[in-house]
């Protein structure tokens, strides 16, 4: 396993032996351009900046011998040979602010029971983190292979401290272990902030923020900031979750919404049980954003946090309402079961 | 202090869209005149997202290095006598094929993106598009280049422009491409850029690239290779024309479906060609009709389908039957050239039994029912001496212009037949695809320049059969036409290897 830095932006993706770059980054969620996939057509020409790399198949032409004596390489047919720092021709977000990643030690503070299958966990910071609203860190979890990954839900400005939302996944050994085996006062090594999804605060366009399941976190991150700087634009928050128990953290955003003229929130549960008594909107969170906008999106920047199958029907939800992919940010919850899945991608989008 | 460096998005930028300026004295529409009649909305040329960031000086450094790499291979390969080391001079009927039938199409490409690269308002689409047109014009030389080599040794490619322009089965590439052409712009992008260029190029490409290596021809694959390494420019600028359309308005999007629906069908017709090519005229086979069809269409497009659903794009209709017909296609389309094979500017031949056995084998559904009975029984009129030519002109379809042989997907033994009336005359077309296009647009169809209706009305050389061959389309009856065995063709091959054909071996017996 190898790590490659992709510059501008600093994703960092881990590459399998033998595995290529292209192919490690778009399974990770890092877009690189591309077309063929197979050496010939050069649209993933990079530049390598450090480390070694085997150029596979690529074809003379698309890739010529002044290039290669340039260290230029194709992502779709090099296999990393070492950690590698490689340059492509992305943009960089200007909303991007590029903290430098840390190593932290956290301790445990509070555990508690948000959901019948979601647990907040606060973490106390040995020294402060700076992170963008939105961004995630890594954890390290004792006896458990390999860092797990949780969106920050806490606001910036609260720099000592990490609250986690963490959802139970069956099988999970992670979520697992947070769930079962950890508790106050243990310590944790956490690195961070990673990640692309923040919040664009130099686009005057107001925001729809969609959230499913533990996947509040990052909105509840961004949302918190936005009226603490007493942001003018309209901001809705769209939450779906299955049932009444699973929705957490309303009073919180019901509160913020009395006091905020500019935010509404709108809860979804598409399984209510027939206790929950639930007056609100039923169906999925996609189907309350199409309800909530009359199914016109044209003028919003979206925000989307969850499992994959939400983000997938928000996505059409908001394409068909009009907005498309420049104005919608995203991040995936991925769990080691969403991993296997290698469909094939038609190059039609960056980031979707 | 130094400046600092440019990035590249700022250098393209300073390249391509910092040569814009004001329209200060004329009307913009009067300037881009082609922009509106086609029903596409555009509000923000600015949203264009620039698909390829290549300024002009790059863009000449390396063009002229893979020139330069490109025809050392000619040469080395002249200087081999490459062409003796192809796998068997059946072969090479594929790459005539090739010359005659697309490599014209890169000069209607060239042609094609020039003109429409001066039509759109946006400056990024406009160096996007001329710098494709230089592409296309690099790729119709090197493949003449490529080719001409295979002229000094074999016959066929001496007219390939000529035929171009005249030969039956030749109009179905060429009206392809006119029809393209005498569409406007945005419909353009959609039929060459996006289906063409990003939704058919690999299956296009691919089979006669691999065809070429797997069966000796260094040259052909290297071009193929110089050609595909331009192709990512091409297939970025297909797909950025689509979302920009898609995304300008919403009123664009049925005017897209229609012409998407439109282009993949009429794209999927002219591979007729490359079908046959592959099941029958490769002496080594890399893989079938079926196989490649799977793997670059069906995979290819349903990913690409999935995504497009998302501004509401649907997979034409019309595929459904390209995927019945993936069985049947190049059997039905070889056949008609075997019947034709008189009137052809390359050579045909029947299987071999081992090429027949492969093709059961590729073909489990089709090839023993319903096609290797019939190419028994035209070895058997061989071998009687009657080996059969159709003395008739086919019906063509007035759409694609291909011979009405396409059969029912339901019922493989009955033509597949529609037929239109436009303005008291009645049309007939191979296919519902077909037939929907002409529909649409009959003032354009009507005006197909059909070969059959032409060499009927006396528009082509005369009224006898050498007059049209020989005289209007420049086919040297007895040596570029005919069977492969007995050509001349067949001769030299037989002469550099010494091989002996099966009538001296005959003589030679008896």
């Amino acid at each position: 396993m190898y790590e490659v830095t992709v510059e501008p932006t600093g994703d960092v993706v881990e590459v399998e032996e033998g595995q290529t770059i292209l192919d490690a980054a778009l399974r990770q969620g890092v877009w690189l351009p591309f077309a063929c996939g197979h050496g010939t057509c050069a649209t993933c020409k990079c530049q390598l900046v450090e480390g070694d790399v085997d150029l596979g198949n690529a074809s003379p032409f698309a890739l010529m011998d002044m290039e290669r004596d340039e260290g230029k390489i194709l992502a779709c047919c090099a296999t990393p040979e070492s950690d590698l720092v490689i340059e492509a021709d992305i943009d960089v977000d200007p909303d991007f602010l590029g903290y430098p990643i840390e190593d932290f030690r956290a301790t445990v503070v509070a555990i508690d029971d948000l959901s019948p299958t979601i647990k907040g966990v606060r973490f106390e910071l040995d020294h402060p983190i700076q992170f963008q609203a939105g961004q995630y860190i890594n954890l390290q979890l004792p006896g458990v292979e390999g860092a797990r990954a949780f969106s920050i839900a806490n606001k910036p400005s609260n720099n000592t401290v990490l609250e986690l939302h963490v959802r139970r996944v069956p099988e999970g050994a992670g979520t697992g272990y947070i769930h079962d085996t950890l508790q106050v006062g243990d310590t944790l090594d956490v690195s961070g902030p990673y990640g692309q999804f923040f919040t664009r605060k130099s686009a005057p366009e107001d925001l729809i923020f969609i959230a499913g399941g533990s996947g509040l976190s990052s909105p509840q991150s961004m949302v918190l900031e936005l009226l603490e700087e007493g942001d003018s634009r309209n901001i809705t928050l769209l939450q779906g979750a299955r049932n009444l128990g699973e929705l957490y953290n309303r009073e919180l955003f019901e509160q913020l919404a009395a006091q905020h003229a500019n935010f509404s929130y709108v809860p979804a549960l598409d399984n209510p049980l027939p206790d929950d008594e639930w007056g609100g909107f039923t169906g999925y969170v996609h189907e309350a954003a199409i309800a909530h906008f009359d199914g016109k999106f044209n003028g919003h920047k979206a925000y989307l946090c969850g499992p994959p199958p939400m983000i997938d029907a928000a996505i059409t939800a908001l394409m068909q309402g009009r907005l498309f992919e420049r104005d919608i940010y995203m991040e995936r919850f991925l769990t080691a079961a969403d991993g296997a899945e290698g469909a094939a991608k038609s190059g039609l989008f960056k980031k979707i | 202090m130094t400046a600092r460096k440019l990035n590249l998005k700022d250098k393209y930028r300073l390249l391509t869209r910092d040569l814009e300026w004001e329209y200060s004295y004329r009307d913009y529409e009067e300037i881009f005149k082609q922009e509106s009649f086609e029903g596409i909305k555009i509000t923000d040329w600015s949203k264009w997202e620039d698909p390829f960031r290549l300024t002009m000086d790059a863009y000449w450094k390396y063009q002229a290095e893979k020139e330069k790499k490109l025809y050392a291979i000619f040469d080395a390969f002249a200087q081999n006598n490459g062409q003796q080391n192809v796998a068997d001079a059946r072969y090479v009927n594929a790459i005539k094929l090739f010359l005659t039938g697309v490599s014209p199409l890169e000069y209607q490409a060239y042609n094609g993106f020039a003109h429409v690269g001066r039509q759109f308002g946006g400056v990024g689409a406009r160096v996007a598009c001329q710098m494709q047109s230089l592409d296309e014009l690099r790729h119709v030389q090197t493949q003449i280049h490529a080719m001409s080599h295979y002229n000094k040794h074999f016959d066929g490619f001496q007219d390939f422009s000529h035929m171009h322009d005249r030969v039956w089965y030749l109009s179905v590439p060429k009206s392809f491409f006119d029809d393209a052409r005498s569409a406007g712009p945005f419909e353009f992008m959609v039929a060459i850029g996006f289906s063409f260029e990003y939704v058919l190029t690999n299956l296009l490409f691919v089979p006669f690239m691999s065809g070429a290596a797997y069966n000796g021809d260094m040259a052909t694959v290297t071009f193929g290779f110089s050609a595909q390494s331009d192709e990512a420019r091409h297939m970025t600028l297909g797909l950025e024309i689509i979302k920009f359309m898609l995304e300008q308005h919403e009123d664009n999007v049925p005017i897209v479906q229609r012409w998407i629906n439109k282009w993949l069908w009429r794209g999927y017709r002219v591979l007729t060609l490359v079908a046959m090519m592959m099941d029958y005229m490769l002496p080594n086979k890399v893989m079938s009709w079926q196989e490649s069809f799977e793997v670059y269409f069906e995979e290819a497009a349903s990913a690409l389908f999935k995504d497009l659903a998302r501004y509401g794009i649907k997979m034409p209709d019309y595929a459904a039957t390209a995927i019945a017909e993936k069985e049947h296609l190049s059997h039905q389309a070889w056949s008609i050239f075997y019947n034709y094979g008189h009137a052809a500017a390359f050579h045909t031949w029947l299987p071999t039994e081992e090429e027949m056995d492969w093709l059961s084998e590729k073909y489990p559904n089709t090839f023993d029912k319903y096609y290797r009975p019939r190419y028994e029984q035209w070895r058997r009129m061989e071998e009687a001496g009657e080996r059969y030519y159709n003395p008739t002109l086919p019906m063509l379809c007035q759409t694609c212009q291909i011979p009405m042989g396409f059969t029912d997907m339901d019922d493989p033994t009955l033509v597949s037949y529609r037929q239109s009336e436009y303005d008291g005359d009645r049309y007939n077309f191979c296919s519902d695809g077909c037939k929907d296009i002409f529909d649409f647009e009959p003032e354009k169809y009507v005006q197909s320049w059909l070969p059959v209706h032409q060499i009927y009305q006396g528009h082509c050389g005369g009224a006898e059969m050498e007059d049209v061959l020989g005289g209007y389309y420049r086919i040297n009856l007895g040596t570029d036409n005919l069977d492969y065995k007995g050509s001349p063709d067949e001769a030299r091959w037989n002469d550099w290897h010494g091989l002996e054909t099966a009538e001296e071996k005959l003589k030679k017996a008896s």
